[in-house]
């Protein structure tokens, strides 16, 4: 069967007989992740320029419009002619920036996203690297945004801009507590922080956690959408408060990076909830006929949540900037914290002590 | 202006690191604001202590323009005055110059101005709605208040040629007569439409965010909103009875049904609710309109030159959709006006944002202003 | 109250205070209030509920040179009694000056700055008398009929 599993086999064997022919045999340690992160870069920048492509046509379907529909099949390369557009464009530069900030930043942003995907397991086996601690890694690394934006706002030397990065501050420290509570029972069930090992732990028990953690699935996505400042928690951007926040002074490849480390955040996240929720690259029951590869079923489940968040983007308004504070410390984290509780009641009830 | 930018207030003297207030200029280029008005705000972190709006960005001074102008040429420039609701601003000029010289239109050239006035309300409280929604970041209501929009102006496009400034309404008149099939398209129009105004309702009504945003935000009290001049829908969503189509009637409002719609709150959730509701009605006085247009000339006799009878004066109020637009006309025996003035709503209505905003965030400028309606042309003419 | 019945009411009630009332050819009621009175007149007719004109509609001036006196004209309205009523009070062109109505109707606020940036007419006790249309180092005030700026024709033929 082709699964993830054999493709890598697959690959490997393929790359190993590479390294022989050219005589870099005993270098294959080395190279090797270094090929593993180009190739995920790769796939992973596609897969954002098709987000993107995707958002713009949702939100036309939704708003009764037909999109992007020129460059391409369907528009579909409508993303890369922007892309070279922005990538061409004249890089305009407040004259008094902070100079190393306001460089550093967009890379930041850009990279602390992306690095979250490391550990995403696509498939059995199909992970650039299996950490033990993956969730506290991606909760880590994604955290990191909050760096960038803030030095973002700072050194674009706008009112506009340190307004938003402010604000930004503000709202992932207060969404980052509900997050990393409402994956806390997970662990708690799985006795896991490795995310092919909760993966593992549904296949065996065959239930996926979003049937017995559908408070938590709410609240981590809900906190997800804040975290990756989309609507209708965007306030860090508010267009129409803030013009364009913390990226108002940045153009070309620098906006271009901040808008695809938005895009890459909402992968993460949505990837983390697949896999925490949905059961990653597990076939969906009913449908396990089909025969699919593991990925496949892992990529229908990720562009499904990608579509939840896009379709929130589009229907809801903006909240305000202390509404959001109240929402997320006086709704979801009481909530987060009932549902632990509820969670370690129930399991201690079913299973005494030592369940794992 | 300058002590407002210096001014600076220190917290914890005895602390090295004092705390500024923060100036902010939203705008005059600056998406919420809606063309070019200009808001200094003082902010304290988030919450704004005082909102300073600096007016004449736009300032075309219209009023010296028609003083230089015949009567009937001036009726061009009031298209440019609120050229979102301008077949409105179009018969609030006409209006004062039959008054200033005894003309009467005839009937016909009558219905067919409260059709067009009314039709134009709707397409201005859908632009109106969506730029709301969009301020408070919902832009998908954007969308759906231009596609009905569109379809309005095709129905101004069909009869005189023009989707935005129409110059249709003139002094004795109406400048053409409907093509025969304007009666059924507009029919049909208004059926589709009807159904229309509920899915905005479904889409915004009720959503909570939109409700946290918009319920207990911008408070005009009726009496703060009297005293300073509020009008129109914006101060109906006070409670307070000030449709000037009901009190003053003009055309022939006093024989066609319709209610007059006021909600209590005055927050911004009734501003938007009043003006929803207007909606319907302004669809049944179109259709009764419709049913009572019966053929006749659209034109009155007029002399060839229009001439205003020497220390002649006139002050006369519509309702445009903003709320209450008057017109003041002074003639001196001449061609041209000695003097016009143009009374606007959102001139009036900007007045109360800063009381307004107050003690609110950010955030809540940009709702309050939606909520106020306002449109800068009008306010700096 | 009818234009008439509020003329004659007024006639009576402000025989002191007012210069002329008269109903206009085209039936509006007009009052012309010499300046002294002009505050006070208004704060009655404000208050006192057969009048009660809680709006003003609108506020502004016309010029007059050959006259050489600038007339400040206000419209009121009643809410509760759907009256109208015009208030005329004049002033020396040449040094303009005229009491503020700010304290009875806040709506004056911007209507009497808009009158004192186009025709430089000052209004005594405004609280905030800056300009609103024109920029802040204006020299001149365009409504006024002599106006004439750089580039700006005045009488197209």
């Amino acid at each position: 069967m082709f699964t993830g599993e054999n493709i890598i086999q697959i690959v490997s064997g393929f790359l190993h007989w590479a390294y022989a022919q050219v005589g870099i045999s005993a270098l294959a340690g080395a190279i090797d992740p270094v090929i593993t992160a180009i190739v995920m870069f790769g796939f992973i920048s596609v897969f954002v320029m098709f987000l993107v492509w995707m958002e713009r046509k949702v939100s036309a379907h939704m708003q009764s419009r037909i999109g992007p529909n020129r460059v391409g099949p369907f528009g579909l390369l409508q993303t890369v002619a922007d892309a070279i557009k922005l990538t061409t464009k004249e890089d305009v530069k407040p004259v008094n920036r902070d100079k190393i900030p306001y460089f550093i930043a967009p890379i930041v942003a850009f990279v602390a996203t992306f690095m979250g995907m490391v550990v995403i397991p696509f498939d059995k086996g199909m992970v650039v690297q299996d950490l033990n601690v993956g969730i506290l890694y991606i909760i880590a690394i994604t955290g990191f945004t909050v760096i960038a934006i803030l030095t973002a706002g700072w050194s674009s030397n706008n009112k506009f801009a340190l307004l938003g990065g402010f604000r930004s501050a503000a709202q992932i420290i207060s969404y980052e507590v509900p997050l990393v509570l409402s994956v806390v029972p997970i662990i708690m069930i799985t006795g896991t922080l490795s995310l092919s090992g909760i993966v593992e732990y549904q296949q065996q028990a065959g239930y996926w956690f979003i049937f017995p953690q559908i408070v938590a699935f709410i609240i981590f996505i809900t906190s997800a959408t804040a975290e990756a400042n989309r609507a209708p928690f965007d306030i860090p951007e508010a267009e129409s408060e803030l013009i364009g926040g913390f990226h108002t002074e940045y153009s070309g490849v620098k906006f271009a990076m901040f808008f695809l480390g938005e895009y890459i955040a909402v992968v993460v996240s949505s990837a983390v909830a697949v896999t925490l929720f949905l059961g990653g690259w597990l076939p969906v029951a009913f449908l396990g006929f089909l025969h699919l590869p593991g990925f496949i079923w892992f990529l229908i489940k990720l562009v499904s949540v990608i579509y939840l968040v896009m379709a929130f983007r589009w229907t809801f308004p903006r909240l305000r900037v202390d509404q959001l504070m109240d929402f997320g410390w006086k709704v979801l984290i009481p909530l987060s914290i009932l549902n632990i509780l509820i969670t370690a009641s129930v399991w201690l009830l079913l299973y005494g002590k030592g369940a794992q | 202006m300058t002590d407002l930018l210096l001014s600076q207030v220190k917290v914890g003297g005895e602390s090295q690191f004092g705390t500024d207030e923060y100036v902010v200029n939203l705008g005059p280029q600056h998406p919420a604001t809606h063309g070019v008005l200009r808001l200094i705000v003082k902010l304290d972190g988030e919450t704004v202590k005082e909102t300073v709006p600096v007016l004449g960005y736009l300032h075309r001074s219209i009023e010296k323009i028609c003083e230089n102008r015949t009567y009937p040429q001036c009726i061009t420039y009031t298209d440019r005055i609120d050229y979102v609701s301008a077949m409105s601003v179009n018969y609030a000029f006409a209006l004062a110059t039959e008054k200033l010289m005894n003309i009467e239109a005839p009937a016909r050239a009558q219905w067919l101005r409260m059709i067009f006035i009314e039709l134009q309300r709707l397409a201005s409280h859908l632009l109106w709605m969506g730029a709301f929604a969009g301020d408070i970041g919902a832009l998908t209501p954007f969308l759906y208040g231009l596609r009905e929009r569109e379809r309005i102006l095709d129905l101004f496009e069909m009869t005189c040629g023009q989707r935005l400034t129409y110059n249709y309404i003139r002094i004795g008149g109406v400048m053409i007569d409907i093509l025969p099939d304007f009666v059924s398209k507009c029919i049909a129009f208004l059926d589709y439409f009807e159904p229309k105004i509920d899915e905005y309702e479904d889409l915004l009504t009720y959503n909570p965010i939109f409700l946290e945003r918009t319920k207990g935000v911008g408070v005009i009290s009726p009496e703060m909103g009297i005293n300073a001049g509020v009008c129109g829908p914006s101060l109906r969503g006070s409670g307070i009875a000030c449709d000037v189509r009901k009190q003053q009637p003009y055309l022939y409002y006093d024989q066609v049904k319709f209610a007059e719609c006021i909600e209590t709150a005055g927050d911004c959730w009734s501003r938007y609710k009043v003006r929803m509701r207007e909606m319907r009605e302004s669809v049944s006085i179109i259709r009764q309109s419709l049913e009572r247009l019966e053929p006749g000339p659209i034109e009155a006799k007029m002399p060839p030159v229009l001439k205003a009878p020497l220390n002649s004066e006139i002050y006369s109020r519509i309702e445009s959709s903003r709320g209450e637009m008057g017109v003041y006309l002074v003639g001196d025996g001449t061609a041209k006006p000695w003097k016009a003035k143009f009374r606007c709503a959102s001139f009036s209505n900007l007045y109360v944002l800063d009381q307004l905003t107050k003690g609110w965030k950010v955030a809540d400028i940009m709702a309050v202003l939606g909520s106020l309606d306002m449109i800068v042309p009008e306010v700096d003419r | 109250m009818t234009n008439e019945e509020l003329k004659s009411k007024i006639e009576v009630d402000f025989k002191n205070d007012i210069q002329t009332v008269i109903i206009s050819a085209q039936k509006e009621a007009i009052v012309t209030v010499s300046p002294e009175h002009y505050v006070a007149l208004c704060q009655k007719l404000c208050e006192e509920k057969e009048y009660f004109f809680n709006h003003l509609s609108s506020l502004t001036a016309i010029d007059f040179p050959k006259e050489n006196k600038i007339t400040v004209v206000s419209h009121l309205w009643s809410y509760k009694h759907f009256h109208q009523l015009t208030i005329k009070v004049v002033a020396d062109r040449s040094n303009p000056k005229v009491a503020t109505l700010e304290n009875i109707w806040k709506s004056a606020n911007w209507f009497e700055r808009e009158v004192f940036d186009l025709y430089g007419v000052v209004f005594e006790g405004h609280s905030d008398l800056r300009r609103i249309m024109m920029p802040d180092d204006y020299k001149k005030f365009p409504l006024r009929k002599d106006f004439a700026d750089d580039g700006f024709i005045v009488k197209p033929s």
